[in-house]
């Protein structure tokens, strides 16, 4: 005679709980949290920091780059749509997976643990920057798009300030460490770099990435307040 | 003249909702003594630094040499076996802990059996009864069997997940000796059959995709699983069968 097989109760009252095989979706905002840092975020900064670096010739360079920027076909779209909203996305749900962590670096003080909580610091110090930065410089004082060439003196007002330009410093620095450590934690948690040897190499190419974004971006800084 | 000493200091908990309080021994020291060796001494007499009479300390341990995964604790803040924590090697007086991410049921003892539950979600396992002989299996190339060794190497000894910063109630991570299993099941050729499950189950809540990658499982684990290798291999087979599923369905 068949008999239906009792169904086996989980074991695990407390504590952490099993795997819920298959069910949920928070693969998926994990990996749309991963992928947005790259693109379109990841590119984003790039070309922000080739444009500020065209500050080094001066206001009207700048100006132009602004300008040329401004004139992008449907740029109120791509402004939201591949900057404003990704960013909130990435954010918020970088905050939140900060929050679930238990960073332990105090017992395991290993280099990949340390490089977790910066991940995590350098994120939050990004996000605090990038909120006051689009607060101030895009949606305050005189509006840009309508006059992209009082740019430069935007930005060199804000910088007089020497508070504020410890904040631009600072926050340059996280940025480009948490772009850097970010790309490759992709290629590592995206299995592009599953070898031992090759997220070492790897390493050494976002170390060599993460170094020149910081030394281009406070070069730029230095545009404005030399 | 005085024998050497070694002294500790033990966690103990009664029960699982009872306060935790801090005991301190000392023993005599014998050449090549471990943590385990000492833990069973203490037990056998449970008398304390200062001279009291106290319940004999509760531990899981079994093998004794590091093969079977019983005796993971914290000693001096780190999760690690106790059978190959040698004593000359530590700082003293050492301190001893349960795991601190798992329900404590007494003492040292905790209760492990989430990993057993994983191990169960992902099907770790290769399916094989049936009611007549399925004769031989297919062979498997040495290549195979050298890539797959390592992994099979895992003694469950939940090391991995007790230092992971993303093993927590929050987030209810898998851990990493459930995906090196996974990967090790999804390598063999008859075990393969159940690989696209088990990648599915791992893209469930608390799968694969929690990982951090702050690497500590491969750090501490006393096997040299190479943990790390392995979740960049398996997370991209689970992004690769979640696409495939999307654009199938």
């Amino acid at each position: 005679m068949v008999t239906a097989q009792p169904s086996v109760a989980p074991t695990v009252h407390s504590g952490v709980q099993p795997l819920r095989a298959g069910e949920g979706s928070s693969f998926l905002w994990r990996k749309l949290h991963s992928l947005l840092g790259i693109i379109p975020l990841g590119a984003f900064l790039l070309e922000h920091m080739l444009s500020n670096f065209e500050a080094l010739k001066g206001p009207i360079a700048y100006g132009e780059q602004v300008r040329f920027l401004n004139s992008l076909p449907l740029v109120r779209v791509l402004e939201w749509v591949f900057i404003f909203l990704p960013i909130l996305y990435h954010a918020g749900y970088g905050v939140w997976i900060w929050l679930r962590g238990k960073s332990n670096i105090v017992y395991y003080p290993w280099a990949g643990n340390w490089l977790y909580a910066a991940q995590r610091y350098t994120g939050l110090i990004a996000f605090a920057y990038i909120l006051q930065h689009v607060i101030r410089q895009r949606f305050m004082g005189v509006s840009l798009p309508e006059h992209p060439m009082e740019a430069f003196a935007k930005v060199q007002h804000e910088l007089a300030n020497p508070w504020m330009l410890a904040v631009y410093v600072i926050a340059m620095i996280a940025i480009c460490w948490h772009f850097s450590y970010g790309v490759w934690l992709f290629a590592a948690k995206w299995g592009i770099t599953p070898g031992t040897r090759a997220r070492k190499r790897f390493g050494y190419v976002c170390v060599a990435l993460g170094l020149g974004l910081a030394v281009m971006g406070l070069w730029s800084i230095w545009a404005f307040v030399r | 003249m005085a024998n050497k000493t070694v002294s500790f200091e033990i966690k103990r908990q009664a029960s699982p909702d009872a306060p935790a309080v801090w005991e301190s021994f000392e023993i005599e020291w014998r050449p090549g003594m471990n943590v385990i060796s000492a833990m069973m001494e203490i037990a056998g007499n449970p008398v304390t630094a200062d001279g009291h009479s106290t319940t004999p300390i509760t531990y899981d341990s079994n093998c004794l040499e590091e093969i079977c995964g019983s005796c993971a604790m914290r000693i001096n803040g780190k999760a690690r076996m106790a059978c190959s924590a040698l004593i000359d090697n530590l700082e003293q007086p050492i301190r001893v802990e349960p795991l601190s991410k798992f329900p404590l049921v007494r003492d040292l003892q905790v209760d492990r059996s989430v990993l057993f539950e994983n191990l169960k979600a992902v099907k770790a396992w290769i399916p094989i009864d049936g009611t007549y002989d399925l004769g031989a299996g297919p062979r498997v190339l040495p290549q195979e069997q050298e890539a797959s060794y390592p992994l099979s190497n895992c003694i469950s000894c939940t090391c991995c997940m007790e230092v992971c910063p993303q093993f927590n109630e929050d987030t209810n991570f898998v851990g990493a000796a459930t995906i090196a299993q996974v990967k090790l099941f999804n390598n063999h050729p008859t075990g393969r059959v159940l690989k696209e499950e088990r990648l599915r189950a791992l893209a469930g809540d608390g799968g694969i995709q929690e990982c951090g990658f702050a690497q500590n499982c491969v750090e501490v684990c006393p096997k040299s699983i190479p943990l790390t290798n392995t979740i960049s291999d398996i997370s991209r087979d689970v992004l690769l069968q979640k696409a495939k599923d999307f654009l199938r369905n």
